[in-house]
């Protein structure tokens, strides 16, 4: 490791600019994340515009600390309102209600932070250890390994990311038919552009994203609401007994430990996602539990084996982007996005040819965790008010904010009607159980697979023989044909049960 | 949900039926010089699509037979169509306004008029919650990345 490079980074992650902007992610991030619906792809899709006139360094930090904060937020609004901000906090909610409903909401709130930022951290540090060698091998790779890995983890997130792996397919297909959409790379014909000018270069990422993720989420909320309004938040109030002892935060340290390894290992594969890695950690700490009945009735051993999982997995899902350029989730999908207009290729090169870049980001997510535990320490009480923003009143604010985005990035009305085109499509998918995380993923990393699946065919010249001698790229393919077999196996045997009741 | 998985995978098939047989043909361009065709990958996704949406609908009428229901209904609940139609219906306006009128002049209304139609009432949370996010875009905008008005 060059400890010169190492000590440029480290600086430009204390600069006064790098505190405001990190800072100001994670205090937005914990702001949205604790209002309920309102995930962390969501916030990052509408904050993307946000970060056009900051420097590549402070936009990608203030992204990082915008994910960390809505993940750690996302804990309030579980303990508080039995309602999760996201999916993945939804084991957090198991056992932090039930004890904000015991008299103890700050003790909850206090174990859920305290946990959120022990996971973000050790998961950081595996981080820095693991991405580093993994891009390091990577670079080795050429374009026969890289479009069978790329092939592989699409396959694996459409398989893992939704309930059926024929559904989360279709999804994938629809992102790579709609991201060939442009120019063609080697002949330069336009392509499936019916003629329109504004098509030659594709369609916008950002009204893409933002359109999917975030506006269709606003109209699905909106429709929730003829069935469901108002909030019912715990009370902070002031009581003695109600905060968190060492004793009992050292008794808390092996549940988070455990949860951090898990949500570490389920961060790192793609595809799974930060519930799968809560629940599991949740499911682990009960079964380990000498009292296994007080889980789901307010154990705090439950609430910090959930949060410390959750936040482990948002550094760990950026083991295969900065190792391999690969996104394992839609969050790591839109950070490609930024990275790209930003001028930056995530990935194995940017170890190569920006190492201080990439060190000033890992320091800049150290920091993020640490002023997240400071920002939710003291900030716990009014993050507590926010819980009570009824959603009628964030939809249109979310709203006028996706119509901006597209605007501030001078896309004009085309840019309007494609967002309003996908605001659509994303709301069927979510509608009818398409995944949409596959569905952005494969729109983000079509382009690097046509170019690596190109490559190989002009490299091999249409012998492919050649990949015998290649045994990492013949290794991903037999990978990816298990996992389509197994996976389609599992959607099979899932959907032959009971004959359901009907719609 | 098996009626849904039936004309969802109807509805994708359907889609990637077209672009295989008109679409891709016809829009994709070709090359018998280039040595990856430009319509291969289009093609691959479409293929997809196909093959999983008629599973996805296969599986949906598979489960409508054993569950002794047919594949369509007339208990459509009108009002939630209506309700779950009406949000995409404004943002449409909306996105027809916008290529007249500038964001930051029309977003006021556009955020008071819709907290209005979503319920809310108390005169002081409309005014705050329409003004302070424009105040934001122009700020952002105007002195931030200077732009100018969006």
């Amino acid at each position: 490791m060059d400890f010169t490079v190492l000590g440029g980074a480290i600086g430009e992650a204390l600069t006064l600019q790098s505190f405001i902007g990190i800072g100001g992610g994670v205090l937005l991030g914990y702001m949205i994340g604790v209002i309920p619906g309102l995930s962390r792809s969501v916030a990052i899709a509408i904050a993307i515009p946000m970060t056009f006139y900051m420097s590549p360094y402070i936009a990608i930090s203030f992204l990082i600390g915008l994910s960390k904060g809505t993940a750690a937020g996302s804990a309030v609004s579980a303990i508080l309102l039995n309602a999760p901000g996201e999916a993945s906090s939804a084991a957090t909610a198991l056992d932090g209600y039930p004890l904000a409903k015991s008299g103890k909401p700050k003790t909850a709130l206090q174990v859920g932070l305290l946990a959120s930022v022990f996971g973000d951290i050790l998961a950081t540090v595996i981080l820095i250890f693991v991405a580093i060698p993994f891009a390091r091998v990577a670079l080795m790779f050429g374009p026969y390994e890289m479009a069978a890995i790329l092939a592989f983890a699409l396959v694996f997130i459409a398989g893992l990311s939704g309930g059926s792996l024929f559904k989360g397919l279709a999804a994938g297909g629809l992102g790579v038919l709609l991201a060939t959409i442009g120019l063609d790379q080697q002949t330069g014909l336009p392509r499936l552009t019916f003629g329109v000018t504004e098509l030659m270069d594709g369609l916008p990422l950002i009204a893409v994203a933002i359109g999917t993720l975030a506006l269709s989420e606003m109209f699905v909320q909106s429709e929730r609401l003829r069935l469901q309004r108002g909030t019912m938040s715990v009370k902070l109030e002031h009581r003695p007994d109600d905060r968190l002892r060492w004793p009992e935060l050292r008794r808390l340290l092996p549940t988070m430990l455990r949860g951090t390894g898990i949500g570490t290992a389920v961060g790192a594969l793609p595809g799974l996602g930060p519930s799968v890695g809560s629940f599991m950690s949740w499911g682990l700490a009960q079964k380990l539990s000498k009292t296994p009945e007080r889980f789901g009735k307010g154990a705090p051993e439950g609430i910090a084996a959930s949060e410390s999982a959750d936040n482990a997995v948002i550094p760990a899902a950026l083991i295969p982007l900065f190792g391999l350029g690969i996104p394992g989730n839609v969050s790591a999908a839109l950070l490609i996005g930024a990275f790209a207009i930003h001028g930056i290729t995530v990935g194995p090169l940017l170890l190569r040819d920006d190492p201080e870049f990439l060190y000033s980001i890992f320091a800049g997510m150290i920091l993020a965790s640490l002023i997240l535990l400071v920002i939710g320490w003291y900030g716990l009480r009014l993050f507590a008010q926010v819980t009570r923003v009824p959603p009628h009143v964030v939809i249109p604010v979310v709203i006028f904010f996706c119509l901006s985005g597209m605007l501030l990035q001078g896309y004009g009305t085309f840019g309007l009607i494609v967002l309003m085109a996908f605001a659509v499509i994303g709301y069927l998918m979510k509608k009818f159980g398409y995944s949409f995380v596959t569905f952005i993923v494969a729109f983000i990393i079509t382009p690097m697979l046509e170019l690596n699946l190109r490559q190989s065919i002009i490299l091999s010249g249409g012998d492919w023989s050649v990949l015998l001698g290649r045994p990492i790229a013949l290794v991903f393919i037999a990978c990816t044909l298990v996992a389509l077999l197994v996976l389609a196996w599992r959607t099979v045997r899932g959907a032959v049960g009971p004959a359901p009741a009907g719609d | 949900m098996p009626r849904q998985n039936f004309w969802s995978g109807l509805v994708v098939s359907a889609f990637a039926l077209l672009a295989l047989t008109w679409i891709i043909p016809e829009y994709a361009g070709s090359n018998p010089l280039a040595q990856m065709p430009p319509e291969l990958v289009p093609n691959i996704a479409a293929w997809v699509m196909l093959v999983c949406g008629a599973i996805v609908a296969v599986g949906g009428l598979v489960g409508l037979v054993r569950a002794g229901e047919s594949p369509l209904t007339f208990a459509i609940d009108w009002r939630g169509v209506a309700w779950a139609a009406w949000p995409f219906a404004y943002v449409a306006v909306a996105v027809w306004l916008l290529t007249m009128v500038k964001l930051t002049w029309l977003g006021v209304p556009l955020i008071a008029l819709l907290l209005v139609l979503l319920g809310e009432r108390r005169w002081w949370l409309v005014a705050v919650c329409s003004t302070v996010p424009v105040a934001a875009l122009y700020v952002l905008s105007v002195y931030l990345m200077r732009v100018g008005v969006v």
